[in-house]
């Protein structure tokens, strides 16, 4: 059986440990993430969700516990920049990981750091910018790019490390709906070819698109399942200063009215699908 | 004009792009090229030779295609400078010790007399000003600044096996540039946050405290978020496998051609020309002329 | 009866960045844009289409290139019209306010825009108890608080409280929700709800979020390209989901279910903006 992606067993972290500002963060996480999944991980601020997310590349090492990503211990140092090439990560706000002055030297970063041979950068590069749509961007300066450009350089720079994994830590927060929309829809393209992606976001109804739903709440899981199940019970979320997707909501308040209105409806295409069909064996239509 | 556009003012390398002979140059001649020819001028002490110098810089700018306009602009920050040494070597130099050592007398008014020694040093000190500040504003006009910190990492990298960090100094020069103008928008972001609360920057009212204190709703959340960017970059850098110059490839390789080696042979030697030759004689015939003229009718 | 005196009325407003260099941008052509006193006004429309530039113009920040701006009866383009009295008028909150904090307390902090238009102490302590109690900061609690020891949504708070503290009859904020986690918005959303209707004063909001503008707008106004392309009610508005999608802008996710059932042939209202509204109708389709 192939290993997971990515294995964290009992994880703690505290934040400046063994001083007297130290904060626990993470406090006793288990989890695996299989290869090729989508998973969402959803708190309240301080929950730990982008703590966690950092023990995927390494960025963080664990005060107790361990992390492997694809079989290497985070914490030994001589995997780390192979778990760098593994896992990579776009942040959210879209100036702050933009290292060049020019687009296609900032894609190339990444590579270049791993030491990838120069026939193979220009390739790489290529392809990246080709699949997050930016390619006619290449010899701007990033200083000139809208939000939403900015963090498909972003995805550019991470693709074209050829990550396994790639983590999005609240990566559409700053952007306008516009912006939110394109980089959706690259990383569901993504999702597609098999890498595997962990979406740590605030908004319910791009949880309610994954795969998985983690939710963590004072740095435990207290959540973890098919956002079916995760969104089923709105007392829950609330106490973890979640909500519920809004389709799910107006789901419920149907299911109210009209008892036998199915299950499970979280996002506005499956409400959409949903309604037509009820409509339809009920004979509403003339 | 709103008060608030402080990027107007900050001319992020008043870059040409243009096709020229200069502009296609490897970024590492065209800095070589203009360290040897500041270093030539700072090293000349003649008038006559920091004219032809001056002369050579305005041939090179026809060779970049660029207006001799945006020449002269390049010079227009230093007119307060060139005032100040002009007065400064009118009044400040020793003038009667040079007239006394042999130096000609140009002009006399009463004790004030003015020598042709002194008239000299200054000729050259305004035309090494001018001649360096076009030189570096040609500099700015061929080359965009990514491409001058790809010509310094280039520079650099040879000494890389004598320890010396050449990835991790053109990342500071990248890092500054990219930041530079962020800082500036914020700058102005913060200006008109708080002036919207009424804050009202320091119309000179006031002792230093106050005036310092006045500056606090500026400088301390700029300083703050700067600190925050910061660090996010150097998780972002990490996370992208940065650690410093070792074993990096690089997706822009610079590499000499035939045209570069001569712009260089030819920097090189035009350099030297201007360090070396001595047109002693033309300038005492100008000296000359000149006492003629003033001492007149 | 005569209709009520606009507060803030902006005709034709023309505005370029950087007028003159090379890197200059005309970021509005031809504004109007009207508030009337006590109104909840959205402005939404996509990044770069001027509703920042537009927001600062309503308190004087930016000055109109052409086009006139007249708040209360003054008009703007006039360099002499008094600072002082339009700041205590306009109040304009930035996107991510958080980071215009700088006092050591937060107290101090709020209290900075008072004391900077020189009202008199007494007035300026009562002002800022009244304005951290409606920003959610009960000054009991907040008033030895360290300014950076609050968490992100306080703070956020904290700089709602600074420009509360001014008591404007116009409330500008641009973009308050950015960057809120959902129980942050809810509070945010409450409490600038409930000041709205305390105080009965105008609000200016400009969003990308449409579910709060749908649901607490009196109107919105559209802006793509630095143009109005829209104006009206909220019902008005987000009938024309074709020209909101041409502009790269959204409607309510309900108002969209609705629309694509529509568009399948089901018999349906469209010009629905809330969950509570679209219920009926979706019991009406279904029973």
């Amino acid at each position: 059986m192939p290993e997971p992606l990515i294995q964290v067993q009992d994880l703690h972290y505290t934040y400046n440990a063994g001083t007297e500002r130290e904060v626990p963060a993470l406090r006793g996480i288990d989890l695996e993430i299989s290869r090729g999944e989508y998973v969402a991980i959803v708190g309240a601020n301080g929950s730990g969700k982008s703590t966690l997310a950092r023990h995927f590349n390494a960025l963080l090492l664990p005060t107790a516990g361990r992390v492997w990503v694809r079989g290497m211990d985070t914490q030994d140092p001589r995997h780390r920049q192979a778990i760098r090439r593994a896992v990579a990560m776009v942040f959210q706000n879209p100036e702050n990981q933009v290292v060049a002055t020019v687009v296609e030297e900032d894609v190339a970063f990444g590579p270049e750091n791993l030491g990838v041979p120069e026939e193979e950068l220009r390739v790489r590069v290529e392809w990246a910018m080709e699949v997050t749509g930016i390619a006619s961007l290449r010899g701007r300066s990033p200083y000139h790019l809208s939000g939403g450009q900015k963090q498909r350089l972003a995805l550019a720079g991470a693709l074209a490390m050829q990550p396994e994994l790639l983590v999005l830590d609240e990566a559409t927060a700053m952007l306008d709906p516009a912006g939110r929309r394109a980089v959706h829809e690259i990383v569901g393209r993504l999702h597609a070819e098999g890498i595997a992606i962990v979406a740590i976001t605030q908004a319910m109804e791009e949880a309610a698109q994954a795969g998985r739903v983690i939710a963590l709440c004072a740095g435990k899981v207290a959540l973890d399942g098919r956002p079916q199940q995760a969104f089923a019970d709105e007392e829950a979320l609330r106490s973890l200063g979640l909500d519920l997707p809004l389709m799910a909501r107006l789901a419920q308040m149907l299911r109210e009215r009209l008892p036998g209105f199915p299950a499970g409806v979280l996002t506005p295409a499956g409400m959409v699908a949903a309604l037509k069909e009820q409509a339809l064996s009920r004979g509403g239509r003339r | 004009m709103s008060e608030f556009e402080l990027l107007r003012n900050v001319a992020i390398g008043q870059y040409l792009p243009r096709e020229s002979v200069l502009h296609r140059l490897d970024p590492r001649v065209k800095l070589l090229g203009t360290i040897l020819l500041m270093a030539a001028l700072m090293g000349q002490r003649r008038p006559a030779m920091l004219l032809v110098g001056l002369l050579l810089v305005g041939g090179l700018f026809l060779l970049a295609r660029a207006p001799l306009g945006h020449a002269l602009r390049g010079l227009r920050p230093l007119l307060p400078l060139f005032f100040i040494v002009l007065v400064l070597q009118l009044f400040f130099y020793p003038h009667r010790q040079a007239v006394a050592a042999g130096s000609p007398a140009l002009w006399q008014w009463g004790r004030f007399v003015l020598s042709g020694e002194g008239m000299i040093a200054l000729a050259a000190m305004l035309l090494r000003m001018a001649a360096l500040a076009l030189v570096l504003t040609l500099l700015t006009s061929i080359a965009d600044v990514t491409g001058l910190v790809h010509g310094v990492e280039g520079l650099l990298r040879p000494f890389q096996r004598l320890r010396l960090p050449a990835h991790e100094v053109s990342m500071v020069l990248v890092v500054a540039l990219r930041f530079v103008p962020l800082l500036t928008r914020e700058m102005e972001r913060l200006m008109k946050a708080q002036a919207a609360r009424g804050a009202d920057f320091g119309r000179g009212r006031g002792g230093v405290i106050k005036r310092v204190r006045r500056t606090f709703p500026l400088l301390i959340p700029l300083f703050i978020t700067t600190l925050r960017r910061a660090e996010e970059l150097a998780v972002a850098m990490e996370a992208r496998g940065y650690v410093g110059g070792k074993g990096r490839t690089h997706l822009v390789r610079l590499r000499f051609r035939p045209a570069d080696l001569l712009a260089l042979g030819v920097a090189a030697g035009a350099s030297v020309g201007l360090f070396l030759v001595n047109l002693g004689p033309a300038e005492r015939a100008v000296i000359d002329w000149l006492r003629h003229l003033l001492s007149g009718p | 009866m005569s209709a009520p005196q606009p507060l803030i009325e902006v005709r034709g407003l023309d505005s370029t960045y950087m007028r003159g260099t090379p890197l200059e941008t005309v970021a509005l052509r031809g504004v109007d844009f009207t508030v009337y006193p006590g109104e909840m006004v959205g402005v939404i429309g996509p990044t770069g289409s001027g509703k920042s530039t537009l927001l600062q113009h309503l308190n004087g920040l930016l000055r109109p290139q052409a086009g006139r701006v007249r708040v209360a009866g003054v008009d703007l383009s006039d360099r002499r019209a008094g600072l002082r009295s339009l700041r205590l008028r306009v109040a304009l909150l930035f996107q991510n306010p958080e980071d215009q904090l700088f006092e050591r307390y937060v107290a101090d902090d709020v209290a900075f825009g008072p004391l900077s238009l020189s009202l008199p102490l007494e007035e300026v302590r009562e002002r800022v108890r009244r304005a951290m109690e409606a920003a959610g900061l009960p000054l009991q609690v907040y008033r030895d608080r360290l300014t950076f020891s609050l968490s992100g949504g306080e703070r956020r708070r904290a700089a709602l409280a600074g420009v509360l503290a001014l008591d404007p009859q116009v409330l500008v904020l641009d973009e308050p929700l950015a960057g809120l986690d959902p129980a942050g918005r809810r509070e945010l959303v409450s409490l600038l709800a409930g000041w709205h209707r305390r105080e009965g004063r105008a609000i200016v909001w400009a969003s990308h979020s449409m579910e709060e503008i749908a649901r607490l707008a009196d109107r919105v106004y559209v802006l793509a390209e630095g143009r109005v392309v829209l104006e009206g009610t909220p019902r008005q508005v987000f009938a024309r989901g074709d020209l909101l999608a041409a502009c790269g802008l959204e409607v309510p996710a309900v108002t969209q279910v609705l629309l694509e059932l529509a568009q399948a042939g089901l018999p349906v209202r469209t010009d629905v903006l809330s969950l509570e509204e679209a219920l009926p109708v979706l019991e009406a389709l279904l029973a």
